[in-house]
């Protein structure tokens, strides 16, 4: 469904993507692993062009895209068939619950509010904030505005959705109901991309892991093969960097 | 204090407070209001950085921050008759006051739109919005909030500096004020009498602004709770 080929991105000179390539199919749950500066959040912003790649080809239900030159227009109409849940939230900040999951129906897709807000509810409900509806983003704990965001994105029903650590600025004890919610849509078939530092949540939820380091895709495979058959000393020993942590 | 001054104090009162509000108040409003479309429309030019007329922006913002107002009164009511261009007092000053409180308006806007994270404007990219539509519906409404403040300064100054109008003829509060000392030499109790009424107007203005911040918090989703 979603295809990229050779991805490549520098920031003032310094390359931070080398020629990115994957593959996601409908319904993949495809988690993005890999150290600190690896290029992930770089990668995941590239595909919803918060970031102009500098190389690389985007097939995507079936339309190829050249990266760097698609148009405006072209990238707004793309973003129409993706969302994306941003590490530090950004609801705005300006709106209720319900209208941050609303605003994306009403203004860019013109439905009525009725129904908008009918389709808002059910996303609310689905990430346990129903009660919620009318409290402002500063009203809400950092577990419910990444609840509130995550039902933003669902509520566009788009065809995959990018997920930018979405438990990174989180406390501890928060942590556990955004991945049970993220958990949720995985199991409703929902095609998501996610970057985390959560191996253990790729390991149960994710049906592809991919590993990077250093602005290059080291390997990509199913999700038990990655953890059982792993071969590249590079990922064991981030592995097993990650599970002394978790003593 | 003596019958002939209170006499004086009573009958010049509504006179002043009636230029007040038929002149000083007028003034304000008019020239404040056309000041923030002209605040807004600059800072979105240098905001969206449209080329050309961002450096037209820039340089209208320097002439304006860098010449006194009144020079600027000066300028526009008997200067520009030499080019042949001759407006009347009221509409001259209204031009220069909503010209001059623009350029720093403009600045007051502009920093606001730019105190909203960055994020903002990406979630709304997210979710379909256009660049337009983010800025209409999300960052405007936020930055506004920011520049509330400093922008209620902005007015409770004009409200002031429009008594530099009566250097062009126009027959404002101040004006009016010192036409009665002109005549009863009461300087000192004329004086202090309008002053009594420009700080009326600056405290109803501040009553509004205190106002207008608790509701716009309320949009927000409330003030921090001070321990």
């Amino acid at each position: 469904m979603l295809e990229v080929t050779g991805l490549k991105k520098s920031f003032h000179g310094r390359e931070i993507l080398s020629g990115v390539d994957l593959t996601v199919e409908k319904g993949d749950v495809l988690a993005v692993l890999g150290p600190s500066g690896g290029g992930k959040t770089t990668l995941l912003r590239c595909l919803n062009y918060l970031e102009r790649a500098d190389a690389g080809q985007m097939t995507f239900i079936g339309r190829t895209m050249d990266m760097p030159r698609l148009s405006r227009k072209e990238i707004a109409a793309y973003r129409r068939h993706t969302a994306f849940v941003f590490q530090s939230f950004n609801l705005f900040s300006n709106k209720t619950a319900l209208q941050n999951v609303t605003e994306g129906l009403i203004v860019p897709r013109k439905i009525p509010r009725a129904q908008a807000e009918e389709r808002a509810m059910a996303a609310l409900e689905k990430v346990g904030l129903a009660d919620r509806r009318d409290a402002y983003p500063s009203q809400l704990s950092g577990g419910q505005q990444q609840r509130v965001a995550i039902a933003r994105a669902v509520a566009v029903r788009p065809d995959v959705i990018f997920l930018d650590e979405p438990t990174s600025a989180l406390d501890p004890e928060l942590i556990g109901g955004v991945l049970e919610v993220i958990r949720g849509l995985a199991e409703d078939g929902m095609t998501m991309v996610i970057v985390t530092h959560e191996v253990n949540f790729a390991r149960h939820v994710s049906t592809r892991v991919l590993f990077m380091d250093q602005g290059q895709v080291l390997t990509a495979a199913p999700t038990a093969e990655f953890f059982e058959e792993q071969k590249l000393e590079r990922v064991q020993s981030f592995l097993r960097s990650l599970d002394r942590k978790d003593d | 204090m003596s019958e002939r001054l209170v006499d004086i104090l009573v009958t010049s009162f509504p006179r002043i407070l009636g230029q007040g509000l038929m002149v000083t108040l007028p003034l304000t409003v008019i020239s404040f209001a056309l000041a923030l479309v002209i605040a807004v429309i600059c800072a979105m030019i240098q905001i969206a950085d449209v080329r050309g007329l961002k450096q037209l922006v820039r340089f209208y913002i320097w002439i304006v921050r860098g010449t006194p107002l009144l020079v600027q009164l000066y300028l526009v009511y008997f200067g520009l008759p030499d080019l042949g261009v001759m407006l009347p007092a009221f509409p001259c000053a209204v031009a220069v006051f909503a010209l001059n409180e623009g350029a720093y308006c403009a600045e007051t806007v502009r920093a606001a739109i730019e105190a909203v994270p960055k994020g903002q404007m990406e979630a709304g990219y997210c979710v379909g919005m256009s660049y337009v539509q983010i800025m209409g519906r999300i960052v405007l409404p936020q930055a506004f909030r920011t520049a509330f403040p400093p922008l209620s300064n902005s007015l409770i100054s004009m409200v002031k500096d429009t008594s530099l109008a009566a250097n062009i003829t126009v027959m404002e509060m101040f004006m009016a004020t010192q036409r009665v000392v002109g005549r009863t030499y009461e300087a000192l109790a004329l004086y202090s009498e309008v002053a009594v009424i420009y700080l009326f107007f600056c405290t109803v203005i501040t009553k509004l602004q205190a106002l207008g911040e608790k509701k716009l918090n309320a949009m927000n989703g409330g003030n921090v709770i001070r321990a």
